[in-house]
């Protein structure tokens, strides 16, 4: 199996991971219609190449992580903390 | 001159292999050979008793009695001798004691050996079966797609006929377990194949600096050089040398690389260890250097099935290795220098050759003739040759599997009449070395791979760093020209494992199935045990005739793991199966609890009544080990905010010591779990999950708080074990509880229902204790940390024994919810059952900004066709109708499920939850429930609560 | 099973025979083997969450992935890991846990970070793995390469060990290789007898409470 390189952890076995999808967003619940939201939990892009998805490292630091991978060779070209990267200064703790 | 073969008359005179008896084909000894004639093994084949020595295979002691039949055919059940002598050789599969399909011409004898052939009655000699050669037209090609399909109420028997034909050995029930092992490594480098370009890579890469796994099929290292003549062996015992004297190597003889995953995942199975039948390794390795050399190809002809028939490698080892006789008299079909060698060694065995028919020169051979063994061999110049042993070297396969796993796409080189790898389309960690990279001589073998195994550890990053110094100069190998001998036309075999002809590829393509892949799967050739190896080219050259494409046009099918079969015992190793227990689980064992399997935890499911289980709690007192209740420590000034978006209800103004029961669901709005959260201080809560929904609880809120809301401040601590959880139930529970704890005022007014706060219990300080529900009964639930659990467990039964306290179990836990009209998430809702489904409307606030699932709850309320989660209770009382029984609509549709079904002692009558259509869910309609044996009983719609409908019970 | 008066404390992992020590059942079992498993549960064990990287992760002085030894005044020494991001686990005596959290507060008070201090002494279960034969028991279990250059002593790392994650801690003792292993409580049977199965090939013994090895002077 593919290793996934776990920005914490180094390299690990992706068995330790558990796949969280592509990233969708989610939309605003006090307007959306019920097609959006629809879209939003069920239908999703499957491309052929380079996507950005979620992974949970359950095995590991649980941190959940932001990748790029290529749905065809498996490279995974990123794999980022996805809330440090969202919010450096709150993982940081600014007062 | 008689050809006769020898073996029977020998066999009757004298028992010849038997105890005790001469080997009538068993040579003077000879260099190289890898028997030891000092000790000899007896073992019994079919019965009999034969005499091998230590080194010999199965196949090579018998050959030396002078066997020459070992197995029938898959379909037709034709005798089948000796093709490959190694690992491969499709007629050699056999049945050793109770293990099935066991590879005969690999498996070395031992001491005592019960060898049967397999699926051959009443004999391998005389097999009934064989009849269905004259039954061809119903067996051929396909024929499981046009015979044996009408009449179809015939189908049970033609199951029953086919399944004895079938070509496979027998398992005992009986059989005793076998021991497998597991074991993961981290070689630098793994080797795959043991012959002079295997060793001399990893002993190149082992003097880089590189950890290396030299893995190797036959039960020495040395590849063809084993067989091969006084230069070869010489070569042999220098490289074995360096080997053994070179650190960093590790030798796995009697050992496979099944395949290659991602990123160098290579599963290794490794045989001959003491102590276990095989072992898994599971390697995660930089760089994989594939050397398996070459594997010689059989040719298609008239009767190339015969026993007698072999391929140059197969006469080679069988003398050589084994100082075995294959035949008396021979005729070699040769197109390469190794079919010459052979030659010379049948000469030195004393074997009579009786024609060299040399391919080079356009000649060749069209039939063998003989019914149990070859007698004659027809030439293409219309010679008839008797024989008993016609020995052909036509050419050799590439066993490309591991690179093409590895993503590679070998090409086929019609000059040299094999497919050869793709250096353009192999991954940066995969290298290739040996005959399957190319052809030289045994020096300039060596000295490819040598430089093959310093660019392998230099890419693994051996000492120094991944890709340190500038890349190894590999030299390039030349590719020696050899003719395209493929079938001669004249019919044949393709895949002796599947009985497979030439004719079935050719009817393949006449109806339609064209394609190499199509033609693979109608005709299944390449699907046999040896997994295209022999058959591959041999098929594609054929196919391609018939369509008039080329070879290379026509391509190959795609090789996938494993490489060569493996059992299930090495896939599952050691079995890993994590059980969970409580503290109090010694106490519950000792105590006759009956143990239920509850994902994987073992919970006491009742201790031998559980309706008094029951009883004791609504008239008395009962304690429940409910310590797998899921259990989340949060912390933060942001938790209220959290709750706010997990639950349905809302949680802004929950005081501290204060209780609050919630339900949340997923973004479709489906209910995912339930429980009740307590605030224990200003920023620090505790939340209660279902025990099966624990993990995912944990995993959703992480996901919620690190992807979605990564400013806020919470910390996530599951607790869930921290702590040993005893529910205490009863209208004596409060009793109960003050004997034990004298820091926490338990009275009414002090400590009301859906209250929590910290405490002293049974001596225990830092205990949590809730004042919570769900047995409808006063009751306390409380967290003691789990490495008391059992101290307290037993204070609780001694203090309470005049209060008749007792245990009870997960069983009396569900009546008594069950009485309360509690639903249990997943058993009364499931995965597509919305918020407004689950009897929980009065908590749902749609008039919160938002929470997880509230667009799909809003539509679900404005909709207002969703199934209602109701109470239900047989007319006839004492029927309990099964869980998931369907509740009818008038039209006899389906119109719900029961959901919740028991007797509850109690009330002393059946009853239930359901899941209900609208218009049928209303309290006192009469609905018809289908039982699973097909009868119907009418059941009346209630309120939820069967038990204490105004819950006064548990707010004393 | 009679009135204890005094309450003891227990490991998941079940032993015989058994000996009290500082409250606790333990194995009493002395091996000499090269090769023992002890159960550790009885440490205590103290969860520091605060900021990946900050004043909160200066004062603890330790960085993910590795471990120290720290001494904390009157609460005495304890193996401080930095078990994964944000994430400290406290190793001390047994019965320190309420020092140990006291002191942990003090010292992360004056940083003004978000932080959060637990005790988990009953929520893991504790194993050491002690000689140089460990690495070759783990290599049944778990898939991580335990070489030296890939994880020397004083590494912390998390991984899934027989199916179950696991927490793993290079502690080497006196020049011996040797493991601390920890997951979640009820897992901890479990564990062990994974841990016993892969190490009965190489000789592995079970042995009593040998609790926290202190730093060389």
């Amino acid at each position: 199996m593919m290793l996934l390189p776990c920005p914490w952890c180094g390299p690990r076995h992706a068995g330790e991971f558990r796949f969280h999808g592509a990233a969708g967003t989610r939309p605003d619940p006090a307007t959306t219609t019920p097609e959006q939201w629809r879209r939003y939990l069920y239908v999703h892009d499957n491309p052929r190449g380079w996507q950005t998805e979620s992974w949970y490292h359950s095995a590991g630091c649980r941190r959940f992580l932001t990748v790029e991978r290529n749905t065809l060779t498996h490279e995974v070209r990123s794999a980022r903390d996805t809330q440090l990267d969202a919010a450096p200064n709150a993982a940081e703790d600014a007062r | 001159m008689s050809i006769l073969p020898t073996s029977r008359r020998a066999r009757s005179a004298t028992g010849a292999g038997g105890a005790g008896g001469p080997a009538p084909m068993r040579l003077a000894p000879r260099e190289g050979e890898v028997i030891d004639r000092k000790r000899s093994v007896e073992f019994r084949w079919n019965g009999t008793p034969y005499t091998g020595h230590p080194g010999d295979t199965i196949v090579s002691a018998l050959a030396a009695a002078g066997e020459r039949v070992f197995s029938r055919s898959y379909k037709y059940h034709r005798p089948r001798g000796v093709l490959t002598a190694s690992y491969l050789d499709p007629g050699a599969m056999v049945q050793v004691g109770d293990e099935p399909n066991v590879r005969a011409a690999h498996r070395l004898v031992a001491a005592g050996m019960d060898v049967r052939s397999q699926n051959t009655w009443p004999s391998l000699r005389y097999d009934v079966k064989a009849v269905n050669g004259l039954v061809e037209r119903f067996l051929a090609t396909g024929f499981y797609y046009k015979t044996f399909i009408k009449p179809e109420p015939l189908w049970p028997l033609y199951e029953k006929v086919l399944r004895t034909f079938v070509h496979a050995g027998e398992i005992p029930p009986d059989s005793a377990p076998g021991c497998y092992d597991q074991r993961y490594a981290h070689p630098d480098v793994v080797v795959a194949g043991g012959g002079p370009a295997g060793m001399a890579a990893a002993v190149a890469a082992a003097r880089a600096g590189a950890t290396v796994m030299l893995v190797e099929e036959e039960h020495q290292l040395g590849g063809h050089l084993r067989f091969g003549g006084p230069a070869e062996r010489a070569r042999l015992r220098e490289l074995a040398a360096a080997v053994a004297a070179q650190p960093g190597i590790e030798v796995l003889t009697d050992a496979v690389v099944e395949a290659r995953y991602d990123d160098n995942w290579i599963p290794i199975v490794a045989r001959s260890l003491p102590g276990i039948d095989e072992r898994l390794i599971k390697a995660r390795a930089g760089t994989l250097v594939v050397a398996p050399g070459l594997v010689e190809r059989p040719y298609v002809f008239a009767g190339n099935d015969l026993p007698g028939v072999m391929l140059s490698t197969a006469a080679r080892r069988l003398i050589n290795l084994y100082a075995v006789r294959p035949g008396h008299r021979a005729v070699v079909l040769t197109a390469n220098p190794e079919g010459d060698a052979a030659v010379a060694d049948l000469e030195s065995a004393g074997v009579e050759v009786a024609a060299v028919v040399d391919a080079r020169r356009g000649e060749t051979v069209t039939a063998a003739h003989g019914r149990h063994g070859v007698r004659a061999v027809e030439l293409g110049d219309g010679r008839r040759v008797e024989a008993d042993l016609l020995v052909t070297a036509v050419g050799w396969t590439a066993p490309t599997s591991l690179l093409n796993q590895s993503g590679d796409q070998p090409v086929y080189d019609p000059r040299a009449a094999r497919f050869r790898p793709d250096p353009a389309r192999m991954p940066d960690d995969v290298l290739a070395a040996g005959g399957i990279a190319g052809d030289g001589d045994l020096d300039q073998l060596v000295a490819h791979a040598d430089a093959v195994g310093r660019e392998a550890a230099r890419r693994a990053g051996a000492a120094g760093g991944a890709g340190a110094g500038s890349a190894v100069a590999v030299p390039s190998l030349a590719v020696d020209e050899h003719p395209e001998l493929f079938s001669a036309g004249t019919g044949g075999f393709v895949d002796l494992s599947e009985d497979v002809s030439a004719k079935d590829i050719t009817t393949a393509v006449a109806e339609g199935y064209d394609s190499v892949e199509l033609a693979k799967r109608y005709t299944t050739a390449t699907m046999g045990p040896t997994q295209g190896k022999l058959e591959t080219v041999n098929t594609v050259a054929i196919l391609a005739a018939a369509t008039g494409r080329s070879i290379a046009e026509t391509g190959t099918t795609t090789w996938r793991p494993m490489y060569a079969p493996i059992t299930l015992g090495a896939l599952a190793g050691r079995p890993h199966q994590p059980v969970r227990y409580s503290p109090m689980q010694p106490w519950h064992e000792r105590h006759g609890a009956v143990p239920l399997v509850a994902g994987q935890w073992i919970r006491p499911e009742h201790y031998g009544d559980p309706a008094a289980e029951v009883t004791a709690v609504r008239t008395g007192v009962g304690i429940i080990d409910v310590t797998p209740i899921g259990k989340l420590d949060l912390q933060g000034p942001d938790v209220a905010k959290l709750l706010e978006l997990l639950y349905v209800n809302k949680w802004q103004k929950l005081g501290i010591g204060r209780v609050r029961y919630g339900v949340m669901c997923a973004e479709d709005g489906v209910v995912l779990d339930d429980g009740v959260t307590g605030r224990l201080g200003e920023q620090h809560y505790l939340m209660s999950t279902t025990s099966s929904g624990a993990a995912t609880v944990w995993e959703w809120v992480e996901n919620w708080l690190q992807t979605a809301h990564p400013d806020w401040r919470v910390h996530v601590t599951p607790v869930t074990t921290a702590y040993a959880s005893i529910n205490i139930a009863g209208p004596r529970s409060r009793d109960l509880l003050a004997r034990l704890t004298t820091d926490v005022d338990l009275s009414a007014e002090a400590f009301g229902y859906m209250n929590v706060r910290t405490g002293t219990v049974a001596g225990i300080a830092d205990c949590v204790l809730w004042r919570i529900g769900f047995t409808g009964e006063l009751s306390y639930e409380i967290h003691v940390p789990a490495s008391y659990g059992l101290h307290v467990w037993q204070r609780l039964l001694d203090a309470g024994a005049d209060l008749g306290v007792r245990p009870f179990g997960v069983e009396a836990q569900r009546v008594l919810r069950l009485e309360k009209g509690h639903a249990i998430v997943g058993q009364d809702t499931d995965g597509l059952t919305q918020a407004f489904s689950a009897g929980v409307d009065e908590l749902i606030k749609l008039d919160k900004p938002d929470f997880l699932g509230k667009p799909e709850l809003v539509w679900q309320h404005q909709r207002g066709t969703h199934p209602r989660l109701v109470g239900l209770q047989p007319l006839d009382g004492s029927i309990v109708p099964p869980e998931a029984s369907q509740i009818l609509d008038r039209a006899g549709g389906i119109a719900g499920r029961v959901t919740s079904s028991r007797m509850s002692p109690t009330l002393g009558r059946a009853i239930g939850l359901a899941q209900l259509d609208p218009e049928l869910a209303v309290v006192g309609t009469h609905v018809t429930v289908r039982l699973p044996d097909g009868s119907d009983v009418t059941a009346e719609v209630t309120e939820r609560v069967h038990v204490d409908p105004q819950g006064e019970r548990q707010r004393v | 099973m009679s009135e204890e008066t005094v309450p003891l404390a227990r490991s998941p992992i079940a032993t015989d025979p058994t000996v009290v020590v500082a409250g606790w059942e333990v194995c009493a079992r002395v091996s000499t083997a090269p090769l023992t498993l002890s159960d550790e549960t009885p440490l205590a064990k103290v969860l520091v969450r605060a900021p990946f990287g900050g004043a909160a992760r200066d004062a603890l002085g330790v960085s993910f992935g590795r471990t120290a030894r720290v001494g904390l005044g009157t609460a005495g020494e304890v193996l401080l890991v930095g078990s994964a991001p944000g994430e400290w686990l406290a190793l001390g005596a047994p019965g320190t846990a309420a020092a140990i959290r006291a002191a942990l507060e003090e010292r992360l008070a004056g940083t003004g970070e978000f932080v959060s201090v637990l005790d988990l002494t009953h929520g893991r279960a504790l194993v050491r793995l002690h000689g140089a034969a460990a690495p070759v028991v783990l290599a049944g279990v778990c898939g991580i390469d335990l070489a030296d250059h890939v994880t020397p002593d004083g590494t912390a790392l998390r991984t899934s060990v027989a199916a179950v994650v696991t927490d793993l801690v290079r502690d080497d003792d006196g020049g011996v290789r040797s493991y601390l292993l920890h997951c979640e409580r009820s897992s901890g049977q479990y564990l062990v007898d994974a841990l016993r199965d892969a190490g009965s090939p190489s000789g592995l013994e079970v042995t009593g409470f040998r609790g926290l090895v202190p730093s060389s002077a």
